[in-house]
């Protein structure tokens, strides 16, 4: 075998690469030193630390040429080749998240959370992080409070200081006024009549009605001229007349 | 599982609402307004007790603290699904690659072997069988 490879490549010694010997599959260089409790057998790879891939074959099946044979992987085991999403039943999971943009704020995620929760958790100390860093004391548990202990919630009147007004700042909110307007003449549900419903066109056609009227009058004028009972047309009929 | 959420979700929108409605009465707090402070104090109290329940129910549920990093940040959670989707398809159809490229390389490499080495490929065939696993 060895000197049909060293036919095929044009060696007259067969020499493996340095990376090839040193992975094991050197033709007929002999293995690493074994550690003294190890015992090497001819014919058989050296056993590779931290390896714990599928066990060698039987010392039966490896029959020369070959070594380093392995039991080849299971054909049913469950691998990259395989569509994991569909696999696990997460197709209408990614369609909800790949298939459409998701909005990036916090306060799109939970829109009903007053405060203003899309600043940094760091700047105001509200992190969870914070939470797992430090954790609060627990295992107390809660009880009420009583007439007693509720003397020390007895407020002064009048309005908080500004720096304490953090449940009133919202995140702005985008107004839909333009989309409104894109949407205005799909909207199905107007039934009046364009002239009614725009008082824009309605206008213009009461701005339009002098015009017209002027247009037919002079419509009705030059009818009247070219008509025969016009009496500048009767009056011009003659002088052709002459000419002939 | 959802009835556990819901459960959590419903006790949590309860006591950010009344939370809420504390911060109003202080925020311009009367004399008149104390009795209604003391009653949401106490609901508040009620409230951390219902939440306090919930825990034992949610026991096993485990949440990736990258989650945690983007609410921190002011971001949608939602983004974080969405990123791990992706990254997980992109894996997947990279490993599936891989795979589909090395199959056609061991059948290639059989082929070829079988037409320089026929003996040996014939026997290599008879310990591993014709149409091995890929």
């Amino acid at each position: 075998m060895t000197e049909m490879f060293s036919t095929l490549y044009g060696q007259n010694e067969a020499q493996a690469p340095p990376g090839a010997s040193s992975l094991g599959f050197g033709p007929g260089k002999p293995p690493p030193p074994l550690q003294q409790n190890q015992a090497s057998m001819p014919g058989q790879m050296p056993p590779q630390l931290g390896d714990e891939g599928p066990a060698l074959r039987k010392p039966g099946a490896m029959n020369e040429p070959f070594y380093l044979l392995r039991e080849l992987p299971v054909g049913n085991e469950l691998t990259g080749n395989t569509n994991l999403i569909t696999h696990y039943n997460l197709e209408h999971a990614y369609n909800k998240f790949c298939g459409k943009k998701v909005k990036e704020k916090l306060s799109n995620f939970l829109p009903e959370l007053p405060g203003m929760i899309d600043c940094p958790g760091t700047q105001d100390g509200s992190s969870l992080r914070s939470l797992i860093d430090k954790p609060p004391v627990c295992g107390n548990s809660f009880s009420p409070l009583t007439g007693a202990l509720l003397t020390g919630f007895r407020l002064h009147t009048g309005p908080l200081p500004e720096q304490y007004r953090l449940m009133h700042i919202q995140p702005p909110k985008k107004k839909s006024k333009h989309k409104h307007k894109h949407h205005r003449p799909q909207d199905p549900l107007p039934q009046e009549t364009p002239s009614d419903s725009d008082p824009k066109k309605k206008k213009k056609k009461r701005d339009d009605d002098p015009d017209r009227k002027k247009k037919k009058k002079d419509k009705k004028k030059k009818k009247n001229r070219h008509s025969p009972d016009h009496p500048g047309l009767a009056g011009s009929q003659p002088n052709s007349n002459s000419l002939r | 599982m959802a009835e556990k959420f819901d459960n959590l979700e419903e006790h949590l929108e309860k006591f950010i609402e009344n939370i809420r409605q504390l911060g109003i009465i202080v925020s311009d707090f009367q004399p008149s307004s104390q009795a209604g402070l003391n009653q949401k104090l106490n609901f508040m109290i009620s409230g951390l007790q219902d939440i306090e329940k919930c825990r034992q129910q949610l026991h096993e549920i485990n949440v990736p603290l990258e989650v945690f990093e983007y609410i921190d940040q002011g971001r949608n959670p939602q983004l974080y699904t969405k990123e791990c989707l992706e990254r997980a398809l992109a894996r997947n159809e990279q490993v599936k690659g891989k795979i589909d490229t090395m199959t056609k390389f061991k059948s290639l490499l059989i082929s070829e072997l079988s037409k320089v080495f026929p003996e040996d490929m014939a026997k290599y065939k008879a310990i591993h069988g014709e149409d091995a696993p890929s």
